[in-house]
């Protein structure tokens, strides 16, 4: 694959990444309270500390992303995206674990009857794109450095 | 390298307050902040057996566990078989009548869940949710 090629595919991957959490975090801005219940059901966390996190997550999800599409902010944006979604991917595991019939909302209604390995598949491929986003800025700050 | 990414990072962490902020304030009468279930929609078993036949009692809990026991007179209807349930209990709700819905204990989110489809889906109006379940109402039987 040519250089310009390969630029070309993770500019992609960087589009539909920052848009899968851009999506995600406007559905949950617009629903705080379902994002706080939907956070409450994990039972992990006190309601007091989850109805926050309602509030505050989805505007970092936004903000990632954009910083992922503009590639402003970038590395910081993919390692936040990278830690939330790998403590979202071990909080479902858990609670899978401890028998919980978890709903977790993340893509509104598009989500609510996803079943748990149709959770996880997606969660590891956006987590598998993230860590290959990484690398690749790591490689490609590495490149000019030299 | 790694020390730009925290920075930027840090960066994103603290510009995403401000909207958060923002729309906390905006909503800071719309919701309970300290209990996932605003008081005025809890009722407590005495306060429900106390409306006697004004109330109908709504099991939210799976099916399996309703048929073990449940409190006398109450429909079945979680989300299990929401679509074949809801038909099943409509008729038997009227105007002026207080539906309380109960799941297994304070922690189960069934009977919240529950009873915010019958507000939104089924548009019913004084729907409650029984504080400490099925539990609850056990000890005070």
């Amino acid at each position: 694959m040519t250089s310009k090629t390969s630029n070309i595919v993770w500019r992609v991957i960087d589009l539909i990444v920052g848009g899968i959490f851009i999506y995600a975090g406007v559905i949950k801005v617009l629903d705080p309270v379902q994002f706080g219940l939907d956070i409450d059901n994990y039972k992990s966390l006190p309601w007091f500390v989850s109805v926050r996190l309602a509030f505050y997550l989805p505007w970092l999800e936004i903000f990632c992303g954009l910083a992922v599409i503009f590639r402003f902010l970038y590395r910081g944006g993919l390692s936040i995206l990278t830690a939330l979604i790998a403590v979202f991917i071990g909080a479902t595991i858990a609670a899978k674990m401890r028998g919980l019939d978890i709903t977790c909302g993340c893509f509104g209604h598009a989500s609510e009857h996803w079943n748990f390995p149709q959770h996880m598949a997606i969660d590891l491929a956006i987590l598998i794109a993230l860590v290959a986003l990484l690398f690749a800025s790591t490689r490609r700050a590495d490149v000019r450095s030299t | 390298m790694k020390l730009r990414a925290v920075r930027e990072g840090l960066l994103l962490i603290a510009l995403a307050c401000l909207p958060a902020i923002g729309e906390g304030i905006y909503f800071r009468d719309k919701i309970s902040w300290q209990s996932p279930i605003p008081a005025s929609e809890l009722v407590t078993v005495d306060q429900a057996r106390a409306w006697g036949d004004g109330a109908i009692w709504v099991d939210a809990r799976p099916d399996e566990e309703f048929g073990r026991d449940h409190v006398p007179g109450a429909f079945l209807l979680n989300e299990d078989h929401w679509s074949e349930l809801l038909p099943q209990f409509l008729p038997n709700w009227s105007p002026g009548k207080k539906v309380v819905v109960y799941c297994s204990a304070e922690s189960c989110n069934a009977a919240r869940d529950v009873a915010k489809r019958l507000r939104d889906e089924a548009q019913l109006k004084d729907v409650f949710v029984l504080q400490g379940g099925w539990e609850e109402w056990l000890k005070k039987k």
